[in-house]
């Protein structure tokens, strides 16, 4: 499929395409209604509610009044969709904000401002610097002669320099008056969802030239939400708009996410609809048993001697309506309310909020906040999420002289300024070499001040650096550049630039003096590729030194060096060089080859470490996050080297002692197959090992992977608990989330940029960094944060909290209605199986709406672990991953422990009022009133910590229960007139209340209290050692330690650590190379308990 | 249990947080619920409370069951079962076929009073395996007729003895109402008639607010088929006591229903002759008839059941609170400590 995009042509209207309006929105106004009850009605227990309440319209089966059901699911299903439709106001809102952008366009050869959404294919958009591009676009023209502009992509892929895009060869040279009038068409792809393609041709009309062909590739696009940077202006043609752009199309639709929680809330739901329908089977078929039998008997019931044909299914029918209530209605209202407050309470915590900027964590998706204590996998974005996105000059190592070991920062170590001031030659020229060696282009803004616009933040970072230290790279004017140092200028005139590849991992340039004429060639790079360049008789062994030191800091090391040319050496090589250049077989090889010739010789000057720096508290966050069992896979668009350095300095990787990297490549099939399989056998081998293995693997040999290897692939990450994954795509990212998905693993997907966006729709949460890289993560996220470390935060006290109280709330909802069922239950047996409610109306519904929704609600406060505790031992977190407290085995307990309140309540009830007091209302409200006494001492029981709203709500709905049926007592009309006072005067109802309680909860107390004491769960032995201030807190558990202060502490006694590098897996690949991470301390005295393989660890939970 | 130290406000993430600003006790109560940090009290079981919980209990309820029995026990009770001695020898093979006859069924059963029984003696009528909380039984009334005289209509509930063959309504309809007790006792003492009182029997809310000073039974008993008693049509509902009694349905097969009050006091061994009517057809479906004579205590009448429960769960609270002290002493077990902690415990974590 194709679409021939026609430039310019207001004439043909093309309305084929879509329009450029972006859309999130699930429905419009006419569809909401029956779209949105659709989806409702599409879950099963809505459908269950709606039987159940039909059913109840039918007077003959029907033992309570249908308004008792009807008015409980009118009010659910008014509130769900309330929420929906606010929700969707709300992205209505934003998707408007984007639309009514205003942008310049060209209609009738005039430029014109018009809304965003008003974009047609075809038209030509003006975009002035830090413009947003609205659509994805074919460059046409820009304001640089040569025809180049910077764009930013950040949004798009999460890279933050700035990338080069360039006008198509056919439109060169054309006038900015002409670009106007401009014709031509475009012959492109229908639209996909891959950033790095586009396979187009262009064939402009004439005048403008004839009717050649020319081929564009993404090098000639400006894609949506990229930012224009560095240009003043540029224009291109739409060639996607809307929700077809490349943006548009990774965007995905996203699915609404159910947590696992839900999940199982929606089995055991199904199981308890079994275990009515046996009920109801049983009791109907003894029910007409009976009734046959016994029933016929009784003259004073007068049953007809011929019934109706559906007189068998009357008493089935009365017994489902009696054990509808087995499956609570008010669960959902309850769960939808707690969840709404779990993501209130995420939203208001202090704690969570990002010092810098002050913006404050938030919970877009509030129905998934227990999914958060279940997390087993993170995936993470590296630039943004992990790193603050900053390079910083650290310190430097200068003709054997180390600056900025004392302060940590060379920039305002006393020795480097006093050495840059009195014009150490050293110094100076090492200065020189970080101002001139690089691609960076300086920007004077209006008010003077310079700032530096670069391709690479490393080379961002040493000019502004040299900059600090008075060797000013003040303006770039062509091939010319201006310093100025200690206030007297400097210029050369750059001659040639031997470009950065990643395999000759250096670059260098040649200058030569403008005042002397002396020509230099100055280089930087990874020390391996210069070290070994020195000329004869140089000392390295300082440098090397250097590199390792600042390595082991986790610092990114550059080598500085020089050599002067002689005018005839490089004029000869100047030569070879341009026809290296124009070569066009293998010109990278030649060029390169030819760079050697030159580069050699050299003088080292200096060794230069910068902080790609770590965002606050990431490696701690990462070792907490990873004790509590969760494993962490490194999901980047950025370069394997690169990616790996980062994953060493924030605790992602051990180094190689401890870890090992293993890694998986090759460019052809066979290639990556060979190497998967041999990863994957040395992680089998080392699986028994405590050792951390962690696979890489890159954007290329991940797709070969996923497609051919798809099954060996699945079984590696399993059994990896960390990998590291360069290079790839926005859907890459997607797809690897799928693949745990569909290992049955619950994913968070952690980013901050627009690239992330798919992978954090996809998983099951996502979390959205609001940073630099803009909001569109924050936006698409189910929680947004102000900095990874807050992720720690997020999971261990809010999910984990979550998970606890949905586990109690629902367990608990559950709990109470088999209670009132079973009642119901025993009942029949008492009044011939025929299918009498024990209990009226009222009662029957404000037993679930009242008398037993309030207390457990305030379980939303309940705590069983101070936050203190859970973050000092985040192994604890290992039961709600395994969902320990909520699955059938202790929904179990609570299905025994409500038969067993039952059965205590009924007998005890039939006892003690038999006989004269078997009066049916009273001995009704006496059961009841047992129920509701039992139920507030089983909330007490299981209540961890009672703050004062908790006694209110237990004890005061108590209470409230007598006032509500003393209310209800005093109306004439009702069917318990006086009833209530009747009993509260009785001394043997109040005995037999207590009577109830003790029997019903003394058991349950004793065999807590077995369980407590002598089966303890590692929560209960926490419990216990908070409480009684126990030895626990002097346990040797290592505080996080601010990053800084351990980088001091450590960096001395991590100078003498031994080499490791002779291994086979070489676990440091980077270009400064290295980086073997800060050993740990005192940190790795214990492992963790989940160093046991996520396949283990799933089969306990599925044996749990 | 233990209400420990009410622990509030923990610092909460450590220091790695420790940019975040430090919260202390005196914030506003508003702010302490927003971040969940309201104090809080914190019990767990240690052997101490529970063992003292279950003693607690033990010793509460043990007397209280003591007291109970004795209640229970001081109520003097006189239970006559009659309905198969009611029926004369010879019809005992067909008693259904009795009970429908037109035969004399006046009884007379002499009762021995075997305690002092002070007065007010309560007169009962006992049916066993009779199904008032049948569903359909239950359901068969009409509360709106029998209140007020304008809802004589509202019949749709009182299905099948909603309305007379020609569509008048009965008053009060329903298969409760027609099927209303009719056995009919007459004590005499020493050949002295021993009245019973049978005004006061029924609740007063329910002759007040729920049967009808305007309301006279219509059509009532009058269909072919002829359930229980017949009701004076010229007496208004709210004055048929025994009625409004029997239309209070009981929960259980086996109830007792008042059937009047003796205000005399009765000597020990006194004997009591009664004449009863059995009238009240129970042979058909196997039900027993008693006639109960009973005073009462604060708890009601003789019902062993609640002494007995306390006196049990007394008993078994006392014997728990014992085993949990023995094996708390001979396996005694520190609560919280951390070698118990599987991930300090076992390093090498598998």
């Amino acid at each position: 499929m194709k679409r021939y995009v026609y430039i310019n042509d207001d004439n043909l209207a093309q309305d084929i395409y879509c329009d450029n309006r972006i859309s999130n929105r699930k429905y419009t106004i006419w569809n909401f209604l029956p779209k949105n009850l659709w989806e409702q009605f599409s879950r099963f227990m809505n459908q269950y509610f709606l039987l159940i309440a039909c059913l109840q319209l039918w007077s003959l089966i029907t033992p309570v009044n249908p308004a008792s059901t009807w008015g409980p699911l009118i009010f659910i299903f008014a509130v769900s969709a309330s929420k929906e439709a606010w929700d969707d106001y709300n992205r209505y809102l934003s998707d408007k904000k984007a639309n009514e952008k205003e942008v310049w366009i060209v209609r009738q050869g005039i430029r014109k401002l018009i809304q965003a959404q008003d974009i047609c294919i075809g038209n030509i958009v003006w975009l002035r610097e830090n413009d947003e591009v609205p659509c994805d676009l074919v460059l046409l023209g820009t304001a640089d002669p040569q025809g180049f502009c910077y764009v930013e992509t950040a949004a798009l892929d999460g890279e933050t320099d700035l990338k080069t895009r360039s006008i198509p060869s056919a439109c060169m040279g054309i006038d900015v008056d002409l670009l106007h009038k401009i014709k031509g068409v475009i012959e492109c792809p229908s639209p996909d969802k891959d950033i790095r393609r586009f396979d187009a041709n262009m064939r402009l009309f004439p005048p403008f030239l004839d009717n050649d062909v020319f081929p564009l590739t993404i090098k000639n696009t400006l894609l949506q939400s990229c930012y224009l940077r560095n240009t003043e202006w540029a224009c291109g043609v739409a060639v996607y708009t809307g929700n077809q752009t490349k943006l548009g199309m990774c965007r995905g639709i996203p699915e609404p996410k159910l947590t696992a929680v839900d999940a199982m809330i929606d089995k055991l739901t199904g199981a308890i609809f079994v275990f009515q329908i046996v009920v109801v089977i049983v009791l109907g078929i003894a029910g007409n048993v009976w009734k046959d039998t016994e029933g016929r008997k009784l003259w004073y019931v007068r049953y007809p001697k011929e019934g109706p044909w559906y007189e068998l299914l009357v008493i089935p029918l009365r017994f489902e309506l009696l054990c509808s209530i087995m499956i609570p209605i008010s669960i959902k209202v309850s769960l939808d309310l707690v969840k709404s407050l779990y993501a209130k309470f995420i939203d208001w915590d202090d704690q969570m909020v990002d010092p810098e900027t002050g913006i404050r964590s938030n919970a877009t998706n509030t129905a998934i906040s227990e999914d958060l204590g279940q997390v087993e996998y993170i995936l993470t974005d590296k630039t943004g999420t992990l790193t603050e996105n900053k390079m910083i000059f650290k310190r430097c190592c200068i003709s054997g002289r180390f600056y900025g070991n004392e302060s940590g920062d060379a920039l305002t170590d006393a020795q480097l300024l006093n050495a840059v001031s009195t014009g150490s030659a050293d110094v100076i020229q090492f200065l020189k070499v970080m101002a001139i060696c690089n691609t960076v282009i300086p920007v004077r803004s209006k008010s003077g001040t310079i700032s530096y616009k670069a391709l690479s933040q490393d080379e961002e970072a040493l000019v502004c650096a040299a900059a600090r230290l008075r060797m000013v790279f003040e303006n770039k004017n062509g091939n010319i550049l201006d310093i100025n140092f200690n206030a007297s200028p400097l210029r050369y005139e750059v001659l040639d630039t031997l470009e950065f590849t990643s395999d000759r991992k250096r670059m260098s340039v040649v200058v030569r003096d403008c005042q002397s004429g002396e020509i230099f060639l100055l280089s930087k790079g990874a020390d391996e590729t210069i070290l070994p360049l020195t000329f004869s008789g140089q000392q390295v062994r300082t440098f090397a030194e250097a590199v390792e030191q600042y390595a082991q800091m986790g610092l990114r090391t550059l080598c500085l060096a020089w050599r002067k040319l002689e005018e005839g050496e490089y004029q000869e090589w100047a030569s070879m060089f341009k026809e290296a250049n124009s070569t066009l077989v293998d010109r990278e090889w030649r060029v390169a080859e030819v760079c050697q010739r030159l580069e050699h010789d050299l003088e080292i000057l200096g060794v230069a470490a910068i902080e790609d720096r770590l965002q606050e508290g990431v490696p701690e966050t990462i070792e907490t996050l990873r004790k509590a069992g969760i494993n962490f896979w490194m999901l980047t668009g950025d370069k394997m080297n690169t990616a790996i350095q980062i994953a060493l300095s924030c605790n992602f990787v051990s180094p190689e002692p401890k870890g090992q990297l293993l890694i998986i490549d090759g460019k052809t099939e066979d290639e990556v197959c060979r190497s998967l399989e041999r990863v994957l056998l040395t992680t089998r081998i080392t699986e028994s090992e405590p050792k951390d293995v962690a696979f890489v693997v890159d954007g290329w040999a991940l797709e070969i992977a996923l497609k051919h290897y798809r099954k060996a692939f699945t079984e590696l990450a399993i059994l990896s608990r960390t990998a590291i994954c360069c290079r790839v795509t926005p859907s890459q990212k997607a797809q690897l989330v799928e693949l745990l998905k569909l290992c049955d693993y619950r994913t968070l997907a952690i980013g901050d940029g627009g690239n992330d966006v798919r992978m954090i729709q996809q998983a099951d949460i996502g979390v959205g960094i609001s940073g630099r890289e803009g909001l569109q993560a924050a936006r698409a996220a189910d929680y947004s944060i102000g900095k990874f470390r807050f992720l720690k935060r997020l999971i261990l006290v809010h999910g984990r909290y979550s998970y606890n109280r949905t586990a109690f709330l629902s367990q608990y909802s559950f709990y109470k209605s088999l209670l009132i069922c079973f009642i119901q239950i025993f009942s029949s047996f008492i009044s011939g199986v025929s299918g009498t409610s024990l209990f009226n109306s009222v009662s029957l519904m404000a037993y679930n709406v009242f008398y037993t929704s309030v207390p457990v609600l305030v379980s939303v406060l309940d705590k069983d672990l101070s936050e203190r505790t859970v973050m000092q031992h985040p192994q604890i977190l290992f039961y709600c991953q395994a969902g320990r407290l909520l699955n059938p085995s202790t929904f179990a307990g609570w299905f025994g422990r409500s038969l067993f309140h039952a059965i205590v309540v009924f007998v005890i009830t039939i006892h003690s009022y038999a006989f004269e007091k078997s009066e049916m209302e009273e001995v009704a409200m006496v059961a009841l009133s047992g129920c509701i006494w039992l139920q507030a001492f089983v909330v007490a029981l299981e209540t961890n910590s009672f703050t004062i709203l908790q006694h209110l709500a237990i004890w005061g709905n108590l209470l409230g229960f007598y006032v509500i049926n003393w209310i209800v007592s005093a109306i004439p009309a009702s069917g318990m007139y006086t009833i209530m006072f009747r009993l509260c005067k009785q001394p043997s109802y109040w005995i037999t209340m207590i009577l109830i309680v003790a029997t019903g909860m003394g058991p349950v107390l004793a065999l807590k209290y077995l369980r407590y004491t002598y089966r303890s769960s590692k929560i209960n032995i926490l419990q216990q050692a908070e409480r009684l201030g126990g030895p626990i807190l002097s346990l040797g558990i290592i505080e996080p330690q601010s990053r800084s202060s351990l980088d001091k502490d450590l960096a001395p006694l991590s100078i003498t650590q031994p080499k490791n590098r002779t291994s086979v897996y070489e676990p440091l690949l980077s270009e400064s190379p290295s980086a073997t991470r800060r050993s740990i301390g005192p940190a790795q005295r214990f492992d963790y308990f989940q160093s046991q393989s996520p396949l283990t660890s799933t089969h306990t939970r599925k044996d749990n | 249990m233990n209400a420990s130290n009410p622990s509030s406000s923990a610092a909460g993430a450590g220091s790695a947080d420790s940019t975040a600003p430090r919260r202390n006790s005196k914030r506003p109560k508003y702010s302490r619920f927003t971040q969940q940090e309201l104090p809080a009290c914190k019990p767990i079981l240690t052997p101490k409370w529970v063992i003292g919980t279950f003693l607690l209990v033990s010793v509460i309820f043990i007397p209280i069951g003591v007291v109970s029995l004795f209640a229970s026990r001081d109520v003097v009770e006189i239970v006559d079962r009659y309905e198969t001695d009611c029926i004369p020898e010879p019809s005992r093979n067909d008693k259904v076929g009795f009970i429908q006859s037109n035969q004399s069924k006046t009884c007379q059963r002499t009762l021995r009073v075997p305690k002092n029984m002070k007065q007010p003696i309560y007169v009962y009528y006992q049916l066993d395996n009779f199904y008032q909380n049948h569903r359909r039984y239950v359901k068969s009334r009409s509360d709106q007729q029998l209140r007020n005289n304008g809802s004589l209509q509202e019949t749709d509930a009182c299905k099948p003895e909603d309305t007379t063959p020609d569509r008048a309504p009965i008053v009060p309809c329903g298969l409760i109402a027609w099927s209303l007790f009719n056995d009919t006792y007459d004590f005499t003492r020493n050949d002295q008639p021993l009245n019973v009182n049978k005004r006061g029997i029924s609740w007063k809310s329910d002759r007040e607010h729920k049967f009808g000073k305007d309301v006279f039974p219509r059509n009532f008993q009058n269909g072919t088929l002829k359930g229980g008693a017949t009701l004076n049509p010229n007496i208004p509902l709210s004055e048929q006591e025994n009625l409004i009694v029997w239309m209070r349905t009981a929960a259980l097969p086996t109830f007792r229903k008042l059937y009047g009050k003796i205000e005399v006091d009765l000597q020990r061994d006194e004997l009591i002759n009664v004449t009863l009517q059995n009238n009240y057809n129970t042979y058909s479906f196997s039900g027993k008839k008693k006639l109960v004579l009973s005073t009462t205590s604060w708890l009601g009448g003789k019902n062993d059941f609640v002494g007995i429960a306390y006196l049990t769960v007394g008993g078994l609270c006392f014997f728990l609170a014992l085993v949990f002290l023995l094996i708390y002493l001979i396996k005694p077990r520190q609560l919280g400590d951390p070698s118990y902690l599987s991930w300090n415990r076992n390093p090498s974590g598998h």
